[in-house]
């Protein structure tokens, strides 16, 4: 999975989707049988795709999440960037193309801070299965 | 003519297999491009659109999409099926790949983000049935092509699902592609998403054997 998809995810019990603490899942706390595993991955680096991503992050959560996993390089607010494609829009946009594309999640789990069930991602997969609950 | 994905590395006793419903989808959507590629040519304010497939299955159409029909996008699928899950990841990297691609293996769409996606593409379990399978009897056989046809009630059960929770899963642009069978009642379904506000088309139907399969676009 990769990092940015966490901003895309949230607490799959019925019950916490109500609550602003169902987003985003904590990465702060890891089980034993399965570590937490990150991995770089390449992506072709393309200016224009980061630059259009931009606008669909959640930054507040994305901070959070970036540092759970031991990532404090980020600016505090979104980036307000003109021309993807100025030289001195190259920087940030390579580091968050590295960041939110390139990095997998491997292995390892999410948290609920609402309700504290725990996500296992494996192979990359989350799984947001909850027991005895495939269709109502 | 755009050329089917190679789905050559599945493994058809774990993942369904493309079929007549699968390959209508390829080619309605192809259709379809021209519609899709105007409505999602402008990402710098709402940014770049993410395509969400419920039941990735082998993940042919996923793939044929980001290869064929709007290859800037974010690309996101679920499956019940573990192993659907991996092989649809497998089978974009052997197709070429796209910059973003992730999988959740979970029911329908559940762990997802309201208000996250701009392209759904459904083709879903509508067979109709007495029962759906249980979870827990798949977890202990590893047997899970069950889900791949059977669809409960009026093979309604996990479309009706989706359909009633698309208006919360939907961004503003959003476009909605949904296969039905016959038996699935499609202009009752096409009525109702009427009154409830949505734009739907019929864009397509293939009669095969004793079936007519049809797939509908909903937009707002
Ligand atoms: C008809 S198959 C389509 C597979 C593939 N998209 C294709 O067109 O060839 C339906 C898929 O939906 C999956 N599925 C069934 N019920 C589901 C549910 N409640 N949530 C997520 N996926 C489900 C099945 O495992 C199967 O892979
Ligand atoms: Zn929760």
């Amino acid at each position: 999975m990769k990092l940015l998809t966490a901003n895309f995810v949230q607490c799959s019990v019925k019950a916490c989707s109500a609550t602003p603490k169902c987003f985003p899942l904590h990465f702060d706390q890891q089980t034993a049988d399965v570590p937490l595993e990150l991995a770089h991955e390449d992506v072709d680096f393309s200016p224009e795709f980061i630059y259009n991503i931009l606008p669909r992050i959640d930054w507040p959560a994305l901070l959070i999440t970036a540092r759970e996993l031991g990532n404090n390089m980020l600016p505090e607010t979104t980036p307000e960037i003109e021309n993807p494609n100025a030289p001195e829009n190259e920087q940030i946009l390579r580091d968050l193309h590295t960041l939110l594309l390139e990095t997998q999640i491997i292995q390892g789990s999410m948290r609920c801070e609402n309700c504290n069930h725990i996500y296992f991602i494996r192979d990359s997969i989350p799984n947001f299965l909850l027991p005895g609950h495939l269709v109502q | 003519m755009f050329p089917t994905p190679s789905t050559s590395h599945v493994d058809y006793d774990q993942v369904y297999e493309p079929s007549e419903d699968s390959f209508l989808f390829l080619d309605l959507l192809q259709e379809e491009r021209s519609f899709i590629q105007e409505r999602f040519s402008d990402s710098s304010k709402l940014g770049i659109p993410t395509v969400l497939e419920l039941g990735l299955g082998s993940g042919i159409i996923t793939t044929f999409f980001h290869n064929y029909i709007l290859p800037q996008a974010l690309f996101l699928g679920t499956d019940v099926n573990p192993h659907a899950c991996k092989t649809a990841l497998e089978t974009s990297r052997a197709n070429n790949g796209t910059r973003y691609f992730d999988v959740l293996r979970t029911n329908i769409w559940d762990g997802l983000r309201p208000n996250t996606v701009d392209v759904l593409l459904f083709n879903p379990p509508y067979v109709p049935a007495d029962n759906l399978g249980s979870y827990e009897s798949s977890i202990k056989s590893d047997d899970w092509l069950d889900f791949a046809l059977l669809g409960g009630e009026d093979g309604m059960q996990v479309t009706k699902i989706v359909l009633d929770q698309l208006d919360f899963v939907m961004r503003d642009r959003g476009v909605a592609y949904i296969l039905f069978c016959f038996r699935n009642k499609p202009e009752e379904v096409a009525k109702a998403m009427t009154d409830r506000g949505w734009s739907v088309k019929k864009i397509g139907e293939r009669k095969i054997r004793w079936e007519i399969l049809s797939i509908w676009r909903f937009s707002r």
